[in-house]
Order: C-alpha cells, then sequence, then structure tokens
C-alpha cells in the first residue's frame, strides 16, 4: 500500500526532517510510528500526503509514484487518503454536519450523495445526535471524531493521524483508539502518529520509531521502547 | 459536477464579500475612481468633437461678384467649387434673392427704401456661400477663388478665420484628455495595488479555510475560484455604480453643453446610450481582467498549493 525507498526530507537550508526512510505498509495494516518530538514524525505523515515532498528517495502510494507528484494531482491523492490531527482542524464557524458536508462540498460531490454519506460517518464515530452543534460545544473527544468522520468521506484507502489524541485524557484517547481501530478493521490502511506510550502499548500492532529522522527500530506488535 | 462547483463557488465568493464588507466598499471605490477619470475622458472627447464640428459647421466663405458679372463667371465658380473633394456645400444666392433679402431687413427703413427706388435697378450681384469640410482646408478654398476663370469677376471674398479657434480647442482638449489619462493612469494602479492587498487579505483571513480545503481534497480551481470571483463581482458592482453617477451626470451636463452651442442639444446621452453596450462592455472587460490579473499575482505570491 505504501512504499518508501531511501526517502530524505531537508528543509532548507539543512534541516533534517528525515533521513534515508525506507518502509513498506502493507495494505489493511495498523502502523505506530513512535519518536520522541522533533524526530522527524509529522515530516514523515507529511510526506504521505504530499504537503511535503522528499528531497531524496521514492514514495509510492497504492501502486502511485506520489515522489514528484504534480499540484494539480495533489487533489486526488488527498481524496485517497484521509488526515487526521492534533489540533482536528475543524471550521468554527461550521456545525459539526456541515464541517463534514464541507469536505465533500468543494470536492464536487453532488448535494444528494452528501446528504447521504454525512450521516453516515457521523454514525460510524458515534456522533449522529450532535449535528447542528458547534465545534466550541463539542469536548476534545467529540471534535476529534468530527475531524476523524470528515476524514472517512471519501472512502479512503488510508488514514493518517498525527497525535490525533495530543490534545486529549486517556479515556477520550482510548475512545478514538477504538474508533481507529474499528476503522481499520473495515479495511483502511491506519498510519497512527503518536508519542503516547499507553497508547502503543495497548495497540500489540506494528510500531516503528524513529530518532534523529531515521528508522531505529521496525517491529511487529511492538511496545514502545525508549 | 460543474454546475455544482459554480453554485458552491459562488457561494463561497459571495460569503467572502459580505465578510470583508468595508475591504469590498474601499475596493469597488477605487475601481469606480478609475472608470469614472476613463468616463470623463469619453465625455471630453465626444464634447470637443462635437466643439469642433459646430466650428467646422460654421466655418464658410462669402464671394460676392459684381452686379455686372456675366452668369457664366458665376456658373464657373460654382462648378468649378463644388468639384473639389474638400467643399461640402456651395450655396448660390442670385442676385434677385441678394434684392429681396436686402428689402426684407430693411423693410421698415423709408431712406433706404426710397434710395433703392432710385437707382432704379437691382444694385447687388450673385454671391456664393462655400462650406468646407474641415477647417484646415480653408485655404485651399481660398487659393480655388484666384482662378482666372473668375478671379476678376469677384468683388469680395468675407470669411473669418477660425483656424485659430479650432487649433486651440483642440490643444486645450490634448492637454485635458493627457492630464485625464495620466489620472486614470494613477487611479488604475492604486486600484490595482488595492485589489491585491484586498486579496491578501482575503487569503489570510480564509487561510484556516483553505488549509483545509486542501486536506480534504479540494481542487486547486475550487480553491481559487472563490476569490476570482469574488473579483470580477467587485468589478461589475463598481461598473453598475458608476453608471449610477455617470447617467445622471450627463442628465444634468446635457443641458449646459447645450447652451454653449447655441441652445441645440449635442446628444451626449444620446450617444452613451446608442454606444453604451460598447462603452461599459469594455470598461468592465477591461477592468475585471485587470483585477483577475491583480488577484492572481496576490494569490501566487499568497497562496500556497
Ligand atoms: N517546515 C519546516 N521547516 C523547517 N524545518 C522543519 C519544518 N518542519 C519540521 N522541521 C524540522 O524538522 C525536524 C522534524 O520535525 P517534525 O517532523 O515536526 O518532528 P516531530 O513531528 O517528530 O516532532 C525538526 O527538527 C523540525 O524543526
Ligand atoms: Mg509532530
Amino acid at each position: 500500500m505504501i512504499s518508501l525507498k531511501h526517502v530524505s526530507k531537508i528543509y532548507p537550508p539543512n534541516v533534517v526532517g528525515v533521513e534515508a526512510i525506507s518502509l513498506h505498509i502493507k495494505p489493511g495494516e495498523f502502523v505506530s510510528i513512535v519518536g520522541q518530538s522533533g524526530t522527524g514524525k509529522s515530516t514523515l505523515a507529511k510526506l504521505l500526503f504530499a504537503e511535503e515532498r522528499p528531497t531524496r528517495g521514492t514514495i509510492e502510494i497504492g501502486g502511485w509514484d506520489i515522489t514528484n507528484i504534480r499540484d494539480h494531482e495533489v487533489p486526488l491523492l488527498r481524496r485517497q487518503i484521509g488526515v487526521v490531527f492534533q489540533d482536528f482542524k475543524l471550521l468554527q464557524k461550521k456545525t459539526v454536519y456541515e464541517n463534514i458536508a464541507f469536505a465533500l462540498q468543494v470536492s464536487g460531490t453532488p448535494a444528494k450523495r452528501i446528504r447521504d454519506v454525512v450521516p453516515l460517518v457521523l454514525n460510524i464515530v458515534n456522533l449522529s445526535d450532535k449535528t447542528d452543534r458547534y465545534p466550541g460545544q463539542l469536548s476534545g473527544g467529540e471534535a476529534q471524531r468530527v475531524a476523524i468522520a470528515r476524514s472517512l468521506v471519501h472512502q479512503p484507502k488510508v488514514l493518517v493521524a498525527d497525535e490525533p489524541t495530543g490534545n486529549l485524557d486517556t479515556l477520550n484517547a482510548g475512545e478514538i483508539l477504538d474508533l481507529l481501530k474499528k476503522i481499520n478493521e473495515f479495511g483502511t490502511t491506519v498510519v497512527l502518529v503518536t508519542h503516547d506510550r499507553d497508547i502503543v502499548n495497548r495497540l500489540k500492532r506494528r510500531v516503528i520509531t524513529l530518532d534523529g529522522g531515521k528508522i531505529v527500530s521496525d517491529v511487529e506488535e511492538g511496545r514502545y521502547r525508549l | 459536477m460543474f454546475l455544482i462547483s459554480s453554485y458552491r463557488v459562488g457561494k463561497f465568493a459571495l460569503q467572502n464579500f459580505w465578510r470583508n464588507f468595508w475591504l469590498s466598499v474601499i475596493t469597488i471605490t477605487m475601481l469606480m475612481l478609475t472608470l469614472l477619470t476613463v468616463n470623463i475622458i469619453v465625455v471630453l472627447n465626444y464634447v470637443t468633437d462635437r466643439a469642433i464640428q459646430a466650428v467646422e459647421d460654421r466655418v464658410e466663405v462669402s464671394v460676392y461678384f459684381y452686379a455686372t458679372s456675366p452668369q457664366t463667371a458665376v456658373d464657373n465658380a460654382v462648378a468649378y467649387l463644388r468639384s473639389i473633394s474638400q467643399v461640402r456645400n456651395v450655396q448660390v444666392i442670385t442676385a434677385d434673392e441678394a434684392l429681396t433679402q436686402f428689402k426684407d431687413r430693411h423693410a421698415g427703413d423709408e431712406v433706404i427704401t426710397k434710395s433703392l427706388e432710385e437707382i432704379g435697378n437691382n444694385p447687388f450681384g450673385p454671391s456664393l456661400v462655400v462650406k468646407a469640410k474641415q477647417v484646415s482646408d480653408f485655404d485651399l478654398i481660398l487659393e480655388a477663388l484666384e482662378n482666372p476663370q473668375f478671379r476678376d469677376q469677384i468683388r469680395e471674398k468675407d470669411f473669418s478665420n477660425y483656424q485659430d479657434i479650432v487649433a486651440r480647442i483642440k490643444d486645450t482638449t490634448q492637454r485635458i484628455r493627457m492630464f485625464g489619462l495620466a489620472l486614470s493612469g494613477v487611479f488604475l494602479f492604486i486600484a490595482i495595488l488595492i485589489v491585491f492587498n484586498t486579496v491578501r487579505m482575503s487569503l489570510f483571513i480564509h487561510r484556516e479555510e483553505i488549509g483545509i480545503m486542501k486536506l480534504v481534497g479540494a481542487s486547486n480551481g475550487f480553491v481559487r475560484s472563490p476569490f476570482l470571483l469574488e473579483m470580477i463581482l467587485l468589478s461589475l458592482v463598481a461598473l453598475v455604480a458608476t453608471l449610477a453617477i455617470v447617467y445622471p451626470s450627463l442628465a444634468a451636463l446635457e443641458p449646459k453643453f447645450g447652451y454653449y452651442f447655441g441652445g441645440e442639444t449635442i446628444g451626449l446621452i444620446d450617444y452613451f446610450e446608442k454606444n453604451g453596450w460598447e462603452i461599459f462592455g469594455l470598461q468592465f472587460v477591461g477592468l475585471a481582467a485587470l483585477t483577475l490579473i491583480s488577484t492572481g499575482l496576490a494569490m501566487r505570491k499568497y497562496l500556497k498549493v
């Protein structure tokens, strides 16, 4: 599903984001990327959804070489990769429903399909009763579930979550994790960036550890070491 | 797909317009000022054209023949003058007509009537009124009258030289026109800067929304179109507002100009109504092109894709 070969990202003038990363993620896998702050986890995530281009190496997603993806092709990639962030990135002036519908509107989805899809994804994240709330009226966990619902509207093959539980307490974090597992069980490949020890240990899935922009360990059914 | 997108893009554009209300107002005002100066130039061009035409209409040479001149000399002169392409019109006033006109003019004056009776026959000769097409053709016509075929039969040539007046009108209007062009150039430049800044602010205000749009896979066109459309909208509003100022002004100016042109209408409103689509259509196309270019520049600089 995802394949990186000798990928480096050097930010100008010479800050190392990631260095010589090679990895392969199979369809349907649930992979955690862990490591301390500033070790290149977010950079790796950004390379996956083409917010950054690699300085060296090649990146393939679903057989598509996105190493030098053109600007006008990026939207197509983004419709195949759901993204979730620590800060939710919801529009405060739109309701839960509108925030999710927005993702479909801006990619030219017909109104009828929007009316079908939005309740569907809201149901997956268990927020069908809060459609008319504004983000300000939601708990952190609920806001993140809205963001996850939004990332699902295009039925992505891959979900990239960069510290989705970073702003949440243990209970809410656990809920989000369960949700990600559920999405993974539906067949979506999940890449979870985190530095939350508990979460990783609970998952018992593949763990890739970064340090100084390099992969220092990659183990199936791993635990958070460091 | 295209229709859905157009509708949504339109909606976003309208939202932008209202959310940055004051920014929109300032932009529209500047665009309006630019359009107004352009329209002042258009009016000026038209009025001076009419002024020069009015003067040229009056440019004429009166040619008086002797009462004793043979009719053939007069006919020759008429035929010759009419063959000159610069001559617009030759009006012939026969000796009898001249006498009648004279009598009419002095109908109440006993002395003159008496002395005419004493003379017995018609003391007037025939005369011609020659009109030129342009003031500059004036010299050529005077020269033509030196033709030996009839030169000696001409008693007097009477003309007023309007060439200086026309030259002065042309000179003055040329200067006003240059000033107007320079002014609209300056306004245009300011307008471009303001549009650029409006788009920059707009992008800044919507940076979060734009960022999210991109993350969820909005096409670049979809991200850009609302801003382009918003600027077209502003151009359109500026044009309509300009029209709302220009038409009443024309209506107020028309009689004033008429006064200078001896009471007759100069057809200013007529001119704008007949050519309105062209005049304002061109202005809109030009304005829209300029705002789009400066929007494009702002987006290229401030909208990272
Ligand atoms: N846009 C950027 N420009 C320059 N340097 C950056 C940029 N983004 C990240 N970096 C640098 O790259 C390194 C890795 O950052 P990041 O991938 O955000 O790490 P993490 O997500 O693991 O905390 C850090 O040294 C960071 O300062
Ligand atoms: Mg990070």
